[in-house]
């Protein structure tokens, strides 16, 4: 067979299927030129602007006939094409299903996560173990117990960036309730963070949890942050600050790595999530 | 071979419940309000920030705009009723109803027509002269622009009638929706009424020179 | 002439899609010419004006000739096939839309020849594609450019919005039975959004564009500084518009991520509720971060703050997606075909842009990089890097159900690796030339600033970009003529467009599909284990 016949039966093959009896008609609308009219008029419309200003009248007249004969084509009645074809109008009914299988072929993964309760408790582990390294770091190396928590206050209020060295080792009121504010919701997200990723970390979530990402993070911090926050940078000790990271990562992944994992619930059944049924694969 | 609960809810709903005029007409709306919305923001904007040239205060005057939009209200009653008379079949008095309403909405564009041409003759109040001569009539005039639009409709929908082409039970949803429009006009003037000759016609702060 | 009085939503698809691909031609020309002047220091290849031109066109013919038309055609292909309907709600006004779409470009580009500007007759716009006030005002662009980039812009967006409304409409009321919105493929939700998005943004631009229109013809005081008009009113009412109208391109191309990647992942999209839930969430929280390309204006840090917060706050729901794609890959028994390469990189490079948008996020980081070469490197990885890719992937994907044909897989993937290699030598020094201080919209710089070397490996990117396009071009041809027949359902997919013949017939389908769940195909292929009973 040459190569132009071969394509000639690939065009049939593409051809809508032809079907012998062509007892229905299906209505689909008629192509029609009004739309087409009536933009091109639209268009002259506003053209008129940079042109001539007859060309608004050109604009116009154009629009006017393609609207009038649009109107036309949807008044009273929408003008439609009958097209034959097998096939009734009622849908097609859906397939018959066999009974639900014991197991099924769908690939659902991961089959069982971390509750997501233990990324509260685990961003409540990280938190009180940052916020021990970084007091510690206040009280030992820096002279006050103040100055990490109100450095971590001057990352959103811009005010502290002028404030003395006296007044960051001092108490603040307003300056340790936004400290303790950004702590508190950013180790909380942190931690949901942690629960949703560590069982798709390959292996060892823990290393992953506890000592990549603070590693990667501080990283980033300390090749931004004299961008970002000149003031935070001179006063910052980047040991303590990865040290206060890891301390963070390792409690909040050990007490999340402690859960005991629990099913992922895509791919129940209703029945199932309400807990009245209970498959006998699902559930541990 | 078993059936599915899901299968019992699959066959039976055909016909989705919204009627894709209704929501064309709705989606045409928002897109409308949203329009409406920059001039609006704009004009607030501006309110208090056009020292020179005529004031708001001394310019605008509620008599004839208050006549002006009781009579633009009204007509949102009337077309109403026409669409009640309609969808009973009473075609005279949808008739009646809908040219009252037409005659309501001219009233409006003439008498919005005679406040400009006070403002301009009179006042020396123009697109040019300040900031507020460019707000007050670019949104004004927006809106005065969507009356007629509103009206050519509702004109249309009264010319069809005359020559029979509205047939109640068939067209009276597609009137109905129709007249969407004209509240939505309606509505738009609230807004702009309480803006411009309410809120605006504040003091215009010291004249730059 | 069939074509032309054609109301068929596929007949308009492929010419949406294939008079955007000719704008994507264009556009990509005058980049070229504009990567080729910044080559070397000190060039002059382009004089200064033709470089305004240049970049002015390039940026508003992406946006507004080549995303929005190729996304909206995207959409009109798929949305009436993917929920089983015959057509789009109003099919009349989808030709009207289309038509005021491709008469607006025409228009802006008839500025080349009809328009005179300072320079005489034949004169581009030249005030880039935000065209700030006062540069617009009369004083400063003299001639009726201006005029037609407002006219040609606002002409096109009268079609985007009917477009949107025909979205809407088609999703709310035309699907078929059983098709519950939660079981509507992903790409409708993000049509509905995109829809949502054009109807509140395009019109405060065309607001906006009167407005510019009246300063200019009847001597309005909108933005002129110089007449008691305010230019900061300007950029609000453009960035209003401006960011949601960033998210309508993006969200159709997470919409094919969404399709592609299950499909040639073997797997069910992961998390279709919170995918809806994120898109939504993008959808609303986009309107309120506009004021973040305003961060050198001096709205006070009140304002700054305000809108720096939002920015991060958008980034969460766009986060969730791509850990729902990674979490879609995940396990999967990945075949890495051309439009499954296509997505793969969209996710990648939309990853980089995403980021570096967060760090843009941060007001005293913009402080130093704002109309930087940073920032336009970083919104090419979103737009090009993220909306180009989504799209050669749709195209990759949808070309047998449209054509009946395949494209060549090995030409594919010479066009996706070439694509990809240049993109990332083009835009990824431009990070680097934008931290050292290169400034967007230069035409040319002194040759010791050190931004010599990175600019140069951007302009060497550009004909390996090229040569990925016009492979791609021949791919297409050829593949129109002899390519592999497709048959119905190529990809062994799940949607319900895969149910009818490839090309579908006018009408779509023979008898409208019953949906049973959000893969009604899977269904009826796999009668014995459906979706039915997981959801």
């Amino acid at each position: 067979m040459t190569e132009r016949a071969e394509q000639r039966d690939e065009r049939a093959a593409l051809a809508p299927r032809e079907v012998r009896e062509m007892p229905y008609l299906r209505a689909i609308p008629r192509p029609t030129p009004w739309p087409i009219i009536t933009a091109f008029g639209v268009t002259f419309m506003f053209a008129a602007i940079v042109t001539n200003i007859f060309v608004v009248v050109v604009g116009a007249a154009f629009a006017l006939v393609g609207v009038i004969g649009w109107f036309r084509e949807v008044f009273p009645h929408e003008n439609v094409e009958a097209i034959p074809v097998a096939d009734c109008e009622t849908p097609l009914p859906p397939p018959e299903f066999a009974p639900r299988p014991e197991k099924t072929k769908r690939n659902v993964v991961p089959e069982r996560i971390h509750p997501y309760r233990s990324g509260v408790k685990g961003a409540i582990a990280g938190a009180i173990a940052m916020a021990v390294v970084a007091v510690g770091w206040g009280l030992f190396d820096a002279g006050s117990l103040w100055l990490p928590v109100n450095l971590l206050a001057g990352t959103v209020l811009p005010s502290i960036g002028e404030a003395t060295e006296a007044q960051l080792m001092a108490f603040n009121g307003t300056w340790f309730a936004t400290s303790v504010g950004l702590h508190v919701s950013l180790s909380l997200a942190v931690g949901m963070v942690f629960v949703v990723s560590l069982p798709m970390m390959p292996r060892r979530p823990l290393l992953a949890g506890g000592l990549i990402a603070p590693v990667i993070w501080t990283g980033i911090a300390w090749a931004t942050l004299r961008i970002v926050n000149p003031t935070l940078e001179d006063y910052i000790s980047w040991p303590w600050f990865l040290g206060s990271q890891v301390a963070f990562g390792l409690a909040c992944g050990f007490v999340i790595s402690r859960a005991t994992m629990v099913p992922l619930k895509v791919g129940w059944s209703l029945e199932q999530r309400m807990g009245v049924e209970r498959s006998e694969g699902g559930e541990p | 071979m078993t059936t599915l609960p899901a299968n019992q809810d699959a066959g039976v709903r055909l016909r989705s419940p919204l009627s894709r005029a209704k929501v064309g007409m709705a989606c045409l709306i928002f897109m409308e309000s949203a329009i409406f919305s920059a001039f609006l923001v704009t004009y607030l904007y501006y309110i208090g920030k056009s020292p020179d040239g005529p004031q708001p205060l001394e310019c605008l005057e509620l008599d004839l705009v208050l006549i002006n939009s009781a009579c633009l209200i009204s007509s949102s009653f009337t077309v109403v009723i026409a669409v009640r008379a309609l969808a009973r079949g009473a075609m005279g008095a949808f008739r009646f109803w809908l040219a009252l309403t037409i005659l309501l909405g001219l009233e409006f564009l003439v008498g919005t027509g005679y406040e400009w041409w006070g403002l301009i003759e009179d006042k020396g109040l123009t697109l040019q002269s300040n900031a507020f001569g460019t707000n007050f009539y670019s949104l004004v005039g927006l809106h005065a622009f969507h009356v007629i639009v509103g009206m050519l409709i509702l004109v249309i929908v009264l010319i069809l009638s005359m020559f029979g082409c509205i047939r109640p039970d068939r067209d009276h949803q597609r009137v109905d929706i129709a007249t969407w429009y004209w509240h939505f006009v309606d509505v738009v003037w609230i807004l702009v009424f309480t803006l411009v000759y309410i809120v605006g016609r504040v003091p215009q702060g010291a004249p730059a020179s | 002439m069939r074509w032309a009085i054609s109301v068929d939503h596929k007949k308009l698809a492929l010419m949406y899609i294939g008079a955007g691909l000719c704008f994507f031609l264009v556009a990509g020309l005058e980049a070229a010419f504009m990567r080729l002047q910044l080559a070397r220091a000190e060039n002059d290849v382009i004089d200064p004006e033709t470089f305004n031109q240049l970049f002015t066109m390039h940026g508003t013919t992406m946006v507004f000739l080549v995303g929005m038309p190729i996304l909206l055609g995207f959409g009109n292909y798929l949305i009436p096939l993917m929920v089983g309907a015959r057509d789009m709600a109003f099919p009349r006004l989808n030709a009207f839309g289309f038509w005021l779409f491709i008469f607006g470009g025409l228009l802006l580009y008839f500025s080349y020849l009809g328009a005179d500007g300072l320079y005489g007759a034949g004169t581009a716009p030249d005030v880039g594609w935000f065209a700030y006030a006062p540069l617009t005002s009369r004083t400063f662009s003299r001639g009726n450019s201006t005029d037609y980039w407002i006219l040609g812009i606002m002409v096109s967006g009268f079609g985007s919005m009917t477009t949107a409304i025909n979205f809407i409409a088609t999703i709310l009321c035309m699907r078929c039975p059983g098709m519950t919105l939660m079981r509507m493929p992903m790409i409708g939700w993000m049509m509905l959004v995109v829809a949502f998005l054009v109807l509140v943004a395009i019109p405060i631009l065309t607001g906006a564009q009167v407005m510019l229109l009246l300063d200019r013809t009847l001597g309005a005081h909108f933005f002129d500084p110089e007449t008691q008009g305010s230019a900061i009113l300007w950029q609000h009412l453009f960035w209003f518009f401006g960011h949601p109208e960033v998210y309508i391109l993006i969200l159709p191309a997470f919409g094919f991520v969404s399709e592609i990647m299950p499909t040639f992942s073997r797997k069910v999209l992961f998390g279709y509720p919170l995918m809806v839930a994120a898109t939504v969430g993008i959808g609303f929280i986009s309107l309120g971060v506009w004021a973040h390309h305003m961060f050198v204006v001096g709205l006070g840090p009140v304002l700054d703050s305000f809108f720096g917060a939002t920015t991060f706050l958008i980034s969460v729901p766009t986060g969730i997606k791509i850990f729902n794609w990674l979490g879609t890959m995940w396990g999967g028994r990945l075949h890495f075909t051309t439009p499954m390469l296509f997505v793969t990189g969209f996710v990648a490079m939309f990853v980089i842009g995403g980021l570096t948008g967060i760090m843009l996020a941060t007001v005293p980081l913009t402080w130093q990089l704002s109309d930087s070469y940073f920032v336009v490197g970083h919104f090419h990885y979103v737009l090009f890097g993220g909306t180009v890719f989504g799209i050669f992937g749709a195209i990759f994907y949808w070309f047998p159900k449209a054509t009946g044909r395949m494209l060549d897989e090995r030409l594919g993937k010479w066009t996706f690796w070439l694509l990809f290699i240049g993109f990332t030598l083009t835009f990824m020094p431009m990070h680097v030339s934008g931290a050292l201080g290169m400034p967007r919209r230069i035409y040319t710089y002194e040759a010791d600033r050190g931004w010599e070397i990175w600019n140069l490996i951007s302009s060497i990117g550009v004909p390996v970009q090229m040569a990925g396009v016009a492979i791609f071009l021949w791919n297409a041809i050829k593949s129109l003529r002899s390519g592999p027949v497709a048959g119905d359902d190529p990809w062994d997919a799940w949607t319900l467009e895969w149910s009818t013949t490839s090309p579908p017939p006018e009408w779509n389908f023979d008898r409208i599909p019953t949906c049973t769940s959000a893969r009604p195909l899977w269904d009826r292929k796999n009668p014995e284990d459906p979706d039915a009973y997981y959801e």
